[in-house]
């Protein structure tokens, strides 16, 4: 809605013109459902985490280690965004948890009104504590959709190249937990964990970075000790 | 990518405005983004024409405002520009979340802005 308007008229080539002065936010719509989705988590004592990321991170396996380790002790959630498949889990391995795909039908990231309706119509939130959001594969789309998460985590695998924080350091900039995964085949892409890492911290000094293997596992468990803030300053020294 | 969903909110909320004032032509949309946001300002443009081709706005132009960003820091309470990282990639400057004074994470205070400043039109 436009408030505080100010109105005013002229003349361009004998017609006459009117002008309005607003402030109106074009992604306000969002932003709100964004802000409601977080207020109906909270009421449910629900913890959010957005993970986004480029096709192929390991941002699908990520959450799979993730949730095998934490099902027995706690009520998971998994969101599943993609832009056309609808089966990105392999469901054995995730028994007990919530699994909903959510098919964007070829837009390039979630919105809050994706999350809002899988909130009200799909997920049993008395059954969840935990809720893992896997937005679209994408390093761009995604920083400027809030979804009502606690946490945004960006997934960036070393098979992406030594740029890909430089290149996309809006997604950084609104991460507050960063992970570098695929660390076994680091040497043989010829990348600079350190550098990367340095990247990273350069766009936003306060993103935890933490690396991982997901394949093996390794690693996971300090993701998870940072997901659920047991002992960050343990895993960002 | 997603510049095609936000040229559509922002053509469905000049039509609105312009339904509201019984505008007979919209003339020109000013929009102020913030440099932090992902937004292709190009792209954008190309879009929003599109999207509007054959509804009441068609024809109208858009203009667009760049506002750059500033941090505040909580460590040394400078507020200001952001540190820029100058060549971060080829000749590219960027801005960051670091402190220019001590180095520090700092927060955007602005630069995530997407408005529609001003509309035009003729009644």
């Amino acid at each position: 809605m436009c408030k505080g308007h100010s109105h005013s008229h002229s003349h361009d080539h004998g017609v006459a013109t009117q002008e309005v002065a607003m402030e109106e936010n074009f992604m306000q719509a969002n932003d709100d459902l964004a802000k409601e989705n977080r207020s109906i988590l909270e009421n449910h004592g629900i913890t959010a985490f957005d993970f986004m990321g480029a096709i192929g991170s390991g941002k699908t396996t990520m959450i799979g280690k993730i949730t095998e380790r934490l099902k027995d002790r706690y009520g998971i959630a998994i969101l599943n965004g993609d832009a056309t498949t609808v089966d990105d889990f392999d469901d054995s391995a995730l028994e007990g948890a919530q699994l909903l795909q959510i098919s964007t039908k070829g837009a390039c990231h979630l919105d809050a009104d994706m999350v809002a309706r899988a909130l009200r119509e799909e997920i049993d939130l008395h059954q969840t504590d935990l809720m893992f959001i896997e937005n679209v594969g994408n390093l761009v789309c995604p920083a400027d959709f809030p979804l009502g998460s606690k946490k945004r985590v960006v997934v960036v695998s070393v098979s992406e190249g030594p740029y890909t924080v430089r290149k996309h350091t809006e997604m950084f900039m609104g991460a507050e937990i960063a992970v570098i995964n695929k660390m076994e085949i680091a040497d043989v892409m010829g990348i600079d964990v350190d550098a990367l890492i340095n990247d990273i911290h350069t766009v936003n000094p306060n993103t935890k970075v933490v690396t991982t293997s997901c394949r093996s596992g390794e690693g996971v468990d300090d993701l998870i000790e940072l997901l659920l803030e047991r002992s960050a300053e343990k895993v960002n020294a | 990518m997603h510049e095609l969903s936000v040229a559509s909110s922002i053509a469905n909320s000049v039509m609105d405005f312009a339904r509201k004032h019984n505008a007979q032509k919209v003339v020109e949309v000013t929009l102020a983004i913030g440099e932090l946001t992902s937004l292709a300002t190009e792209q954008l443009s190309f879009c929003y024409h599109t999207v509007c081709k054959d509804t009441l706005i068609d024809g109208s132009s858009l203009s667009i405002e760049k506002i750059e960003a500033e941090v505040s820091c909580s460590h040394c309470s400078y507020n200001g520009a952001p540190k820029m990282w100058e060549g971060a990639f080829h000749s590219l400057e960027v801005p960051t979340l670091q402190c220019p004074e001590c180095g520090k994470g700092a927060e955007a205070v602005k630069g995530d802005e997407c408005t529609i400043k001003n509309i035009k039109y003729v009644e």
